[in-house]
């Protein structure tokens, strides 16, 4: 069943309502791995290791420390996959803030940066497969499409220091920008994100709940 | 705008701008001031808002088609539950060439007890920030043996339920690394709260800085836990143990449960 509400569309999940007498099992990777399954870590990494794997290469000036900052996140996400509360974030959400945090504490702990262009020269099959089926988590949608309504230097603005891990003084010599005007540009982006996120949210609530 | 709409206005602003990057020190005072006073907000407001647009961002940009080597992929996954094995050695520390460094007669017999008695991992989950957590005993007695300006204070419970509490601090200012060992801890419940180290250094700051936080899962066995400082420690005086929200906090309003040496530190925590 999909619902559409002002052009978002939010997939309904629960095959119980339709009637299928043989309801699906969601699986809880993250429960399996704090339980110790070796085979539920190892979905984890084919699920979640390219993603986090392109992110760190963006933060971090080379392959070792990459290769570091990587191996530090899933042993961290291993750690706390026990604490993992779905009622309170999506699996992606929680291991992407996990991954970031450490990266974040890399960066500084390193002190350097630097972007590395790809070395793939197409998207592999894996990674369009994987890139899909984030495409499909209804919150990411509508990040990208909160995103993408923003002018051009503030996603740029953005991109430098979320998705590249660069400080705002970074950002500041980069673009020739005086600095508090890069402080304020992405406070006030990323209040725009949390206000979106936060308004569909309770528009959706209202929606189930009357 | 009256002066609590104009203060909300501020703890937003440091909200945001602490899930993008490290706050000074000032910055994370006043933050945590404002977070007391509004308790309402929560510290990782926006951790959500910004892990989501990283991969909104990463979903968006046709050049990140990067996938992950197997060699490392294979790495991790034999990191998985099984510590001790020597053939799964983490990127930066090899236990070979730790091996070659003390083989000399005054290691080797320590190393040889530790062997015959059976290394064992810490029992403990903690939150590690620029440390793994594998091969504690070996990197305690490493940063022992080598550090030429090392402070070693037992501690000293400062309530009754902590007085029983057995262990020692360890630090180097030169190697700004050290280690904590506890026996007899209380069992803390991580989604309650979490122990926070201390590291008071009254020449540099004027608050004690953050050593990292973590958790205590059993009170029968030593632990070891490594200090993580947050900020660069020129001249630790003293250490503290209190019991923190989840997370940790930047400045503390809890009692003391354990400081090294005895005497208070100087500075409020």
């Amino acid at each position: 069943m999909e619902l559409i509400i002002n052009n978002l569309s939010i997939k309904d999940n629960s095959d119980s309502r339709m009637g299928n007498t043989s309801p699906k099992v969601h699986e809880n990777l993250l429960s399996k791995v704090a339980n110790g399954n070796p085979e539920a870590f190892e979905k984890l990494i084919n699920k979640y290791g390219n993603l986090i794997w392109s992110i760190a290469r963006r933060y971090l000036s080379n392959q070792d420390e990459a290769e570091d900052a990587i191996q530090e996140i899933f042993v961290a996400l291993w750690q706390s996959a026990g604490r993992f509360d779905p009622n309170k974030a999506s699996e992606i959400t929680f291991i992407s803030m996990i991954a970031r945090r450490r990266l974040i504490d890399n960066l500084r702990k390193n002190n350097k940066h630097k972007v590395l262009k790809s070395i793939e020269d197409s998207l592999s099959d894996d990674v369009f497969s994987q890139k899909s089926n984030l495409e499909r988590n209804a919150e990411i949608s509508l990040v990208v499409r909160a995103l993408k309504k923003l002018d051009i230097q503030d996603q740029e603005l953005l991109s430098l220091s979320i998705y590249q891990g660069y400080s705002h003084l970074e950002i500041a010599k980069l673009l020739n920008l005086p600095l508090g005007t890069v402080k304020t540009k992405i406070r006030r982006n990323l209040m725009k994100i949390r206000d979106e996120i936060k308004r569909v949210n309770t528009r959706v609530k209202n929606y189930y709940h009357g | 705008m009256d002066k609590k709409d104009k203060e909300k206005q501020i703890l937003m602003e440091l909200l945001a701008l602490s899930a993008v990057e490290h706050l000074s020190v000032e910055d994370e005072q006043q933050l945590a001031q404002l977070l007391l006073q509004y308790p309402e907000y929560k510290k990782d407001d926006f951790a959500k808002t910004t892990a989501l647009s990283q991969i909104g961002f990463y979903l968006m940009d046709d050049t990140a088609n990067e996938t992950l080597p197997s060699e490392i992929r294979n790495k991790i996954l034999e990191t998985y539950d099984s510590p001790l094995d020597e053939k799964n050695t983490l990127p930066g520390f090899n236990f070979t060439s730790l091996f070659k460094t003390l083989i000399k007669p005054a290691y080797a017999w320590s190393i040889t007890v530790m062997l015959a008695i059976g290394l064992s991992y810490s029992m403990i989950t903690f939150k590690t920030y620029e440390n793994n957590y594998r091969y504690l005993p070996l990197k305690r007695m490493v940063l022992k043996n080598t550090a030429k300006d090392l402070m070693n204070h037992p501690w000293y419970g400062k309530t009754s339920d902590f007085e029983t509490i057995q262990g020692h601090v360890i630090w180097s200012n030169d190697k700004q690394r050290g280690f904590i060992t506890l026996t007899g801890m209380p069992i803390n419940d991580s989604s309650l709260n979490q122990y926070q180290i201390w590291i008071v250094d009254p020449i540099k700051y004027l608050n004690p800085v953050d050593g990292g936080v973590f958790d205590i899962t059993t009170s029968e066995k030593e632990v070891i836990i490594p200090i993580n400082p947050k900020l660069p420690i020129s001249n630790a005086r003293a250490f503290a143990i209190t019991l923190e929200q989840p997370g940790g906090v930047v400045v503390s309003s809890q009692p003391l449960l354990l400081t090294a040496p005895k005497e208070r530190p100087k500075q409020k925590i």
